[in-house]
């Protein structure tokens, strides 16, 4: 872990879970959509949050300073850093990862409708299961959880600072 | 007694670079809306390792490129408002943090200017 390590961790989730708004805000909009390209009403959809790094915190720690002490080749930069590609999608361990957003296979809601282009031969329409209630109380928790890492950086930045002031 | 040290130098580079970032994140902010626009960037530790190889001699600034792995939004854009926060934060935390180890390698310099004055 370097100096920004903290930060690198918090800002995964700073995206995950503008991900997870993302997907709650297009649910939302779409809660009464009867049409869409495969055929159907809209499917719900839940975003899929995944650990990233694998393994526990202390062989994380452990790989990390063995990393360190290994690659100290070239002016104590790590080999593997160099010649790569600029890329944003590098993983950190103990962060968080969007693996996947999933649609929900519930049965939609059917509604008597005849007069709708969607009617079905019976005069029912189907129309996507999503509860605004649900939606609602998803994203306050999406919001909530930015939040709480915006300050876990906010807390970051005044610790680095802290550290800086020692050099004083 | 000289007064520019090879870490003096390595720590200039390294805050020619970081204001680098900096610009660069601040003008891919200000991007955001326009379409088609790809993120900018630079691997700061392959910079840095270059730019020290290179010796004295001026070495030319860090290349900037597009930055892959971002989610493209359908006009384009592929800026994301949370990565290019963060690394601004970083890059004027490793701003100050090369000003504070610059100022401590020439406090030896200015003790030895105010000597006489003592």
């Amino acid at each position: 872990m370097n100096l920004f390590g903290v930060m690198d961790v918090s800002a995964s989730a700073l995206q995950a879970e503008r991900v997870r708004a993302e997907v709650v805000a297009s649910n939302m909009a779409n809660a009464e959509t009867t049409r869409t390209a495969d055929g159907g009403p809209y499917q719900r959809h839940h975003v899929v949050f995944e650990a990233e790094g694998g393994g526990s915190f202390q062989q994380t720690m452990a790989n990390q300073l063995g990393g360190v002490g290994a690659s100290s080749g070239l002016n104590g930069f790590s080999g593997g850093l160099l010649g790569s590609g600029v890329t944003a999608a590098q993983t950190v361990p103990g962060g968080v990862a969007v693996t996947g957003v999933i649609s929900d296979a519930s049965a939609p809601l059917r509604r008597y409708d005849p007069q709708h282009p969607d009617a079905g031969p019976d005069g029912f329409v189907d129309y996507p299961d999503i509860n605004p209630l649900t939606e609602m109380v998803d994203l306050m928790g999406a919001t909530r959880s930015y939040g709480m890492n915006a300050s876990a950086v906010q807390a970051e930045k005044n610790m680095v600072g802290s550290s800086l002031d020692l050099l004083k | 007694m000289q007064v520019a040290t090879p870490l003096s130098d390595a720590l200039g580079r390294y805050l020619d670079l970081t204001s680098e970032q900096m610009k660069l994140a601040a003008s891919n902010m200000a991007n955001v809306d326009t379409p088609g626009f790809k993120t900018q960037g630079f691997d700061f530790e392959q910079e840095f390792a270059r730019q020290l190889q290179g010796g004295a001699d001026a070495v030319d600034l860090a290349q900037a490129q597009e930055v892959d792995g971002l989610v493209a939004r359908p006009d384009g854009n592929n800026v994301s408002m949370d990565r290019e926060g963060m690394q601004l934060a970083k890059s004027q935390l490793q701003f100050r943090m090369g000003v504070e180890l610059l100022k401590h390698e020439f406090s030896s310099v200015m003790s030895a200017i105010h000597a006489e004055a003592k």
